[in-house]
């Protein structure tokens, strides 16, 4: 008997539980300065000093600029992106707690963010270097990114005319269009003033894993190179070059404070440019764009600034050229590039069909125009994927 | 040390022990479990108090953030839903003292399964959800099988080689995300393509339907170990094997029969978060769901209708736990924390029901 009344007391907590209907939270009420909340959901937390850092100095700028309180910001850390389960959640959660809008920093939130803005219609959802809202056909998913690559090919130059033995080194995160565009961007950079220069680049298969990224990065300074870069989220690599004694190039922070004698400078993202249109549009009512991205006219993409101890001469100088070349829109993806078998280099695309073919003097692949998101995967001659 | 012909007071006679204790009447049984959750709670408090928050604030908050609002509700509820069904599975495993801890590795093999026939098959769509349902039950079965072969046959542990199995299960679900399965879409990105929508679960009352599967299986688990031969044979395994055998129970047959039901409902688990809620496989699938589960059966003393309520009471602490974390801006860390003090005092308090401590006696 007591058992039975055990039963349909749990069976009746359950039905309590579960029989609610569960449509629309998030309601569409307006949006305004004072109820606006907006939620983002990060990958690390701001100890990295890295890729979470910088996104959240973007949050806070945002929130600087348009005046609004820093309770109006609700960071959610240490989100991982494998786990969609936990990722949903933690979105439901900002949901609950009354974001308008959410921006997500990672790639890999791409299941969970498409999914919640299909659930939530009212809710404006922000995603960071994915590529789903062009395909999604929802008017509530959007992508931003930052021409990155513009900044890494002018830090590039620097690592290019600072190499005394032309070997670079690169630890990279994933064997992922974004991570090959960037480094791809850094070698370009690096050959426009040294054209003896080769790369080797080391796959983490993590965007950021402190112990990953230092094993890698000594694997490569023991393969010889004398300046380490990185498409990771820490700054490990930068301690690697510093202990061995080498030169570096950073990633999302200003590196030069935890490497004084290595750190070259860092291509950085002001992810604030972005999260704060976007914002101020939710507020002024404006749709937003499918896709965002903008380089280093509007400085969402820039570099920290060079550490003029350790440069070569003439870097500044350098690189402050290309940067008006830049401006008066010179690609960085352009030329008669060639792939490590010596063929004119190919960008695949999704399926894996081949859409561009680098033919000529005269041919260039505009980087990050339809989508925000970065589709330069080619491995160009003179870069060697060592694993 | 002692110098021979001087007695020591208390030669021999440990320092402390743990005597059984005899019996504990249902009424202290309970004030027992409820002064275990209050101290917990005021260890909590002491530590949000030192973080500079008021306590009460935050557990208002939790039970707000838990059941106070129609969407925490139905998270909480979703959280529950893998939580119990994997208890029930790992329950009947238990309750024969095999020490099934190797429900994530069963979890992922379902899953995988399911996710097999939801993204390669090409069955027709209305079929489709029977065919990965019972994929991932006879993965999970024979995943859980695995172990009770290997007991049977040559007495193998099964605590390690359970445990072991997981990682097995994991690093396979690694390989087929960063080799085989990865989604060509994703220009080299390493995860697995999202199930269409004739692979998803539908809904019931907000939820997906398998709160319904879980109820349902709680009563069959329920009959099937207090009503019918198979489940009275895994009671009298569990309490003395000799005995089991005298009795002419074939042991090595109920831990084969046994292992394979309890590894297929954690398949089950499987099929239901990827078809559920993730609509796709990854590495992180089971969420440590394997793990919490053993906690939830273990709080249950393996009754299928009391896991109702205590995976209910974890999937609130959790959800509660990530709610404060939002509006406290406390780290995930310090929620993690409380949900550790309030399970290490109930597990705590459950051993002081059983047990006592004698301290050794001073010897005149």
């Amino acid at each position: 008997m007591k058992k039975a009344i055990t039963l349909l007391l749990a069976l009746a907590m359950i039905f309590a539980l579960a029989a609610c209907d569960a449509n629309a939270p998030g309601s569409a009420a307006e949006v305004t300065r004072e109820n606006l909340k907006v939620g983002m959901v990060h990958i690390s937390e701001l100890g990295d000093q890295g890729f979470t850092f910088n996104h959240d100095q973007g949050a806070r700028k945002m929130i600087a600029d348009l005046g609004l309180s820093m309770d109006q910001y609700i960071p959610k850390f240490n989100v991982s992106p494998a786990d969609i389960t936990a990722t949903k959640a933690a979105i439901v959660e900002l949901i609950d707690a009354g974001c308008q809008i959410i921006f997500a920093t990672s790639f890999g939130y791409n299941v969970a963010m498409t999914e919640s803005a299909r659930e939530f219609p009212n809710i404006i959802f922000c995603h960071a270097t994915g590529f789903d809202a062009h395909s999604a056909g929802l008017s509530n998913l959007h992508n931003y990114f930052a021409k990155i690559h513009q900044a890494r090919y002018l830090a590039g130059i620097a690592a290019g005319l600072k190499t005394e033995n032309n070997r670079l080194g690169y630890v990279a995160a994933h064997p992922f269009s974004e991570v090959i565009s960037g480094y791809t961007a850094f070698y370009l950079g690096a050959l426009s003033v040294n054209p003896d220069v080769t790369m080797d680049v080391i796959y983490i298969n993590s965007w950021g894993d402190a112990r990953l990224e230092r094993e890698a990065a000594e694997a490569l300074i023991a393969r010889g190179v004398d300046v380490l870069s990185q498409h990771s989220d820490g700054i490990a690599p930068a301690l690697a070059a510093q202990d061995a004694g080498i030169w570096h190039v950073g990633y999302n922070n200003d590196m030069s404070t935890v490497a004084p004698d290595a750190s070259l400078l860092s291509p950085r993202i002001d992810w604030g440019v972005y999260m704060t249109f976007a914002v101020q549009s939710l507020l002024d009512g404006n749709p937003l764009p499918v896709d965002w991205g903008t380089g280093i006219e509007t400085g969402a993409a820039f570099l920290s600034p060079l550490n003029t101890a350790v440069a070569a001469p003439g870097t500044q100088e350098a690189i402050d050229k290309a940067f008006q070349e830049i401006l008066d829109g010179k690609m960085i993806f352009s030329g008669a590039l060639v792939d490590n078998d010596g063929n004119p280099a190919q960008i695949t695309n999704f399926a894996g069909d081949v859409i561009f073919t680098f033919t000529d003097e005269n041919s260039y692949f505009v980087e990050s125009d339809v989508y925000s998101a970065p589709s330069f995967n080619a491995i160009l001659k003179g870069i060697n994927i060592i694993s | 040390m002692s110098k021979p012909g001087v007695k020591t007071s208390h030669a021999g006679t440990p320092f402390v022990w743990i005597v059984k204790r005899d019996s504990v009447s249902r009424k202290q049984a309970y004030l027992v479990r409820a002064a275990a959750i209050l101290g917990a709670l005021m260890l909590g408090a002491a530590l949000f108090l030192a973080m500079g928050h008021n306590p009460i604030m935050i557990y208002r908050d939790m039970l707000t953030g838990s059941l106070g609002r129609t969407l925490a509700r139905t998270e909480t509820v979703r959280i529950a839903i893998p939580l119990l069904v994997t208890a029930l599975g790992i329950g009947l495993a238990f309750k024969m003292r095999f020490w099934n801890i190797g429900a994530e590795g069963q979890i992922i093999m379902g899953a995988t399964a399911a996710s097999y026939f939801a993204l390669f098959s090409g069955v027709p769509g209305p079929y489709l959800l029977f065919v990965m349902f019972f994929a991932a039950i006879a993965a999970g079965g024979l995943w859980g099988l695995i172990p009770a072969v290997f007991k049977s046959k040559w007495n193998t542990n099964e605590t390690l080689f359970t445990l072991m199995l997981n990682y097995i299960a994991l690093e396979f679900v690694r390989y087929l995300q960063f080799g085989p399965w990865r989604d060509p879409r994703l220009r080299g990105f390493p995860s697995i393509a999202m199930f269409d929508q004739a692979a998803r679960l539908p809904r019931v009352f907000g939820v997906h339907i398998g709160w319904i599967f879980a109820l349902i299986l709680v009563a069959i688990v329920y009959i099937y170990m207090k009503k019918t031969r198979h489940g009275y044979e895994i009671t009298v395994v569990g309490e003395s094997i000799p005995t089991a055998r005298y009795a002419g129970i074939n042991v090595g047959r109920v831990f084969l029969r046994t292992m394979f039901l309890s590894g297929a409902i954690c398949g089950l688990t499987g099929f239901l978060i990827v078809s559920g809620a993730n609509f796709t496989l990854s590495e992180m699938v089971t969420g440590g769901v394997g793990f919490t589960a053993i906690t939830v059966a273990w709080l249950s003393r393996l009754n299928p209708a009391v896991m109702i309520i205590f995976s209910l009471f974890i999937a609130m602490l959790q959800r509660g736990a990530n709610a404060v974390q939002t509006t406290f801006r406390i780290p995930s860390s310090a929620a993690d924390i409380l949900i550790g003090f309030i399970l290490f005092f109930i597990l705590g308090c459950e051993f002081f029901l059983n047990y006592k401590l004698v301290f050794r006696k001073k010897v005149k």
